[in-house]
């Protein structure tokens, strides 16, 4: 007549104690000989030694990729990539796209209709016509 | 100074030109600006440096010689885990201080299967972080919810720090597996020899968490060593698997091959064990724990699966000296319909105990006992006792002791 335990594993709930952010590395690519890339040579030389260290939690990786479009490439914990062509950027533009794909949880965008998403039952529970008052039952 | 991780190596071994041909001045500018060891900035680049240079010198007559496969794997060479692009990146993600050396993140990420050496492998630190995560898991539950049942104590503690559990949270802080533990893998990513697809893996101990280390070691750990469940599971296989499990519970030494779950769940214990070490013992591992693994949604009053409800509540009632429960019929609509609903409540004398909802009078009743069993069993103080692990670091703090339960009803 025992209790028997059934199996199950926590979800996570990222922020609700720790944050991790879901941006795991960020790769830039860059062509030495290609004009589209100036702004984002002129990032790497100013500006990505900077944003390395404001952002430890993220795995840099410069590498180039010739006579192409210099890229940044974001790698996500849902193992997901989100690529962004910075073809003749300026450096802050460049910085504003690294900015945007750090910060980038890497689901597929979708739209969101509800207000709330949770994984926590409505504190108010379902409304019931059996536990209601007869007026708010037949109330039209 | 050489660092490439797996990306770069791929793109490095791809545009030849580039890394042999046109110097990368941009990369000079870069590691002259951003030295691996200052800082705890994650860069990893193509460099020109020694090894390089010595490869370019080889590599000269390329286009007589397609490629040379031994040569090339040669240029990479062995990372230290202060020199890992990945390694920093997770120290920083798991935010965790500076005191936490990457070395001992890099070791924790060895399993013993990649590296039998003990000081080189996460296996003492793993052991270490296991019996944390047990302790603060159990108190944390037993305070919340003191007359939780053993049996949900248990399938609660395994949801939290089970082996799958903790699997789920590596791969939450973003840990990658490494294909096969070797000299030239980036120490950032998690090293341990595959289990063979379809060959049965066992541990001692099947129910996970602070139950389910392996070996018998240490005495704070609760190791069931004739654990029944384990027993039973172990009687319900078919007789070649009985006997495979039996014989590696008999030898009684590390398995030379293990599953990724197993491999990364131990990883996130060492992770603990290296907080309670390095980063200022006790309270930062419980501050650690708390943070990354009870700070996760468990839905407790979902673990719940009760063999005679009415029985038990009955018993229960018989123990805690209130009057016998009886099921009342509250509403009901369409009795003789296809969709009857019944809403009947469980009264202890005046005292109602608990509301069950079902399409048929048994359904109800039997709904309405669960739920009075599930407001006993789940009661939590109000005001919030204090975690036993408050007097810690300091004995005289103010300490308000949690409510010890008799336990659960047994007959």
């Amino acid at each position: 007549m025992v209790v028997k335990g059934l199996q199950a594993v926590s979800k996570a709930q990222n922020g609700v104690g720790a944050f991790i952010l879901q941006c795991k590395r960020l790769e830039f690519n860059f062509c030495d000989v290609g004009g589209s890339s100036r702004g984002m040579k002129a990032f790497l030389k100013t500006r990505l030694s900077a944003f390395a260290k404001e952002n430890p939690q993220v795995e840099i990786v410069v590498a180039p990729r010739p006579h192409k479009h210099p890229i940044i490439r974001g790698v996500y914990i849902n193992n997901r990539e989100k690529v962004v062509c910075v073809r003749n950027l300026e450096v802050l533009q460049v910085l504003q796209k690294a900015e945007l794909l750090r910060d980038a949880s890497g689901v597929k965008l979708k739209k969101i209709n509800k207000p709330v998403q949770s994984l926590n039952d409505s504190v108010r529970g379902i409304w019931s016509p059996y536990h209601a008052t007869a007026e708010e039952v037949y109330k039209v | 100074m050489k660092r490439v991780s797996r990306s770069t190596w791929d793109a490095l071994l791809v545009p030849r030109r580039c890394v042999c041909g046109h110097p990368l001045v941009l990369n000079d500018l870069l590691s002259s600006s951003i030295s691996p060891s200052s800082a705890r900035a994650s860069i990893s680049t193509i460099s020109r440096s020694s090894t390089h240079n010595t490869v370019r010198s080889s590599l000269k007559p390329r286009a007589s010689r397609p490629f040379h496969t031994s040569t090339s794997l040669g240029v990479v060479p062995k990372l230290l885990p202060t020199q890992s692009a990945k390694l920093a990146a997770l120290h920083g993600r798991l935010n965790l201080p500076n005191k936490f050396p990457l070395t001992t993140l890099g070791r924790a990420l060895i399993d013993p299967t990649a590296e039998p050496q003990h000081h080189l492998n996460n296996d003492s630190l793993a052991h270490l972080g296991n019996v944390l995560l047990g302790y603060y898991t159990s108190e944390f539950l037993i305070v919340q919810y003191p007359r939780l049942p053993y049996e949900i104590l248990k399938a609660a503690m395994s949801g939290y720090v089970s082996s799958k559990a903790l699997s789920a949270i590596g791969k939450e802080w973003g840990v990658e597996a490494a294909f096969a533990p070797g000299e030239t893998v980036d120490p950032g990513l998690l090293q341990f020899s595959r289990l063979a697809p379809g060959t049965p893996f066992m541990t001692a101990n099947t129910n996970g968490g602070l139950f389910n280390m392996q070996r018998k070691r240490g005495s704070m750990v609760p190791n069931f060593e004739n654990n029944p469940t384990a027993e039973k599971i172990l009687d319900s296989e078919a007789p070649e698997m009985q006997e495979i499990w039996q014989r590696q519970r008999q030898s009684g030494k590390t398995p030379d091959a293990v599953p990724l779950e197993h491999a990364m769940a131990n990883f996130v214990r060492s992770a603990v064990g290296g907080v309670y070490l390095h980063a200022g013992g006790l309270p930062a591992a419980k501050e650690f724990v708390h943070a990354h693994i009870l700070g996760r949604k468990l839905d407790i009053d979902k673990l719940f699966m009760f063999e005679q409800p009415t029985r038990e509540l009955s018993r229960l009632c018989v123990r805690e000296g209130f009057q016998q429960p009886i099921a009342r019929l509250e509403k009901e609509t369409g009795r003789y319909s296809r969709h009857a609903v019944f809403i009947v409540g469980v009264y202890s004398g005046e005292e109602k105990l608990g509301e069950g909802q079902g399409s048929s009078l048994p359904e109800a009743k039997i709904k309405a006992a669960i739920s009075a069993l599930k407001g006993w069993y789940l009661y939590s103080p109000i005001t919030g006792a204090d975690l036993p692990s408050k007097t810690d670091g300091n004995p005289t703090a103010p300490f308000t002791p949690a409510v010890i339960d008799v336990g659960d009803v047994v007959s």
